[in-house]
């Protein structure tokens, strides 16, 4: 099971201010406010733990099929690791000076992801065309949906497959990550 | 309060959060924040930090679970303004 999560740090600044009197609060729990504190990169900190618990929220969410909740204080992340109720996630995060980017995982898949930093909305094309490769199918032939949870799935020739698959977008970025029998 | 001018309420409180805004003006209960508005899921707690504000209410993690219709929200506000 996966799930992933961008942060665009520049849009990210201007969009929040997590600074304002109790934002931490609602959002991050008391070990992790004491980790942002102790930062010398709180800016920074916030937006990976935030991308650690939207990623973890995704898989969550796909595993169970669970309706959409608005609960970031529920995903609790220590180090690599994003505990919701007595279940665990592995991370794995890519961070740079321009953005935070997750992918939460439940066991060693075979997920592949890729990021795409030029502002555009190529990342379904781009999917559907590696799709379509590892599986020997017209690019045509391949589709992308969202059930009524928002959870995206892949339809080949109008028959959904079971393929774990997640987006994420933000300002000038945006990903994918795909779990390929 | 009745629910008109908590809806009217609540779009004030929103508003500077949207980014698609033809959603806005077509707002009605179903609408979804993040689906039809485009607001930033990070921004849903400043929608939340402005609620308990302007009605000097405090919105608990079951209430916030909830706040991502129009509908939800204003039956989280009503719910902790009769309890108030």
């Amino acid at each position: 099971m996966i799930g992933d999560d961008i942060v665009d740090l520049k849009l990210a600044r201007i969009q929040s201010n997590w600074r304002r009197k109790g934002w931490l609060q609602k959002i991050f729990a008391e070990s992790e406010q004491e980790m942002i504190c102790n930062s010398e990169d709180p800016d920074g900190l916030i937006w990976k733990l935030w991308s650690m618990k939207e990623a973890t929220y995704k898989a969550h969410q796909r595993r169970f099929s669970i309706p959409r909740k608005y609960n970031p204080w529920a995903f609790v992340c220590s180090d690599e690791q994003v505990t919701i109720n007595n279940y665990s996630y592995n991370t794995v995060s890519k961070h740079t000076d321009k953005y935070a980017y997750t992918i939460s995982y439940t066991d060693q898949s075979n997920f592949i992801s890729k990021v795409f930093t030029d502002n555009s909305l190529r990342y379904k094309r781009v999917l559907q065309n590696y799709v379509a490769d590892v599986i020997g199918v017209k690019e045509s032939s391949i589709s992308i949906h969202k059930d009524i949870n928002g959870i995206p799935s892949i339809k080949i020739n109008k028959e959904a497959v079971d393929i774990p698959l997640s987006f994420s977008s933000h300002g000038s970025f945006s990903a994918f990550t795909i779990d390929l029998p | 309060m009745t629910k008109e001018e908590l809806l009217s309420k609540l779009k004030t409180i929103i508003e500077p959060y949207v980014q698609n805004q033809e959603g806005l003006k077509q707002i009605s209960e179903a609408t979804n924040f993040i689906d039809d508005l485009e607001i930033n899921s990070a921004n849903l707690v400043d929608i939340i930090l402005d609620v308990e504000d302007e009605f000097g209410i405090e919105i608990d993690n079951d209430g916030m679970d909830k706040m991502l219709t129009v509908k939800a929200s204003i039956e989280v506000i009503q719910d902790k303004l009769a309890t108030k």
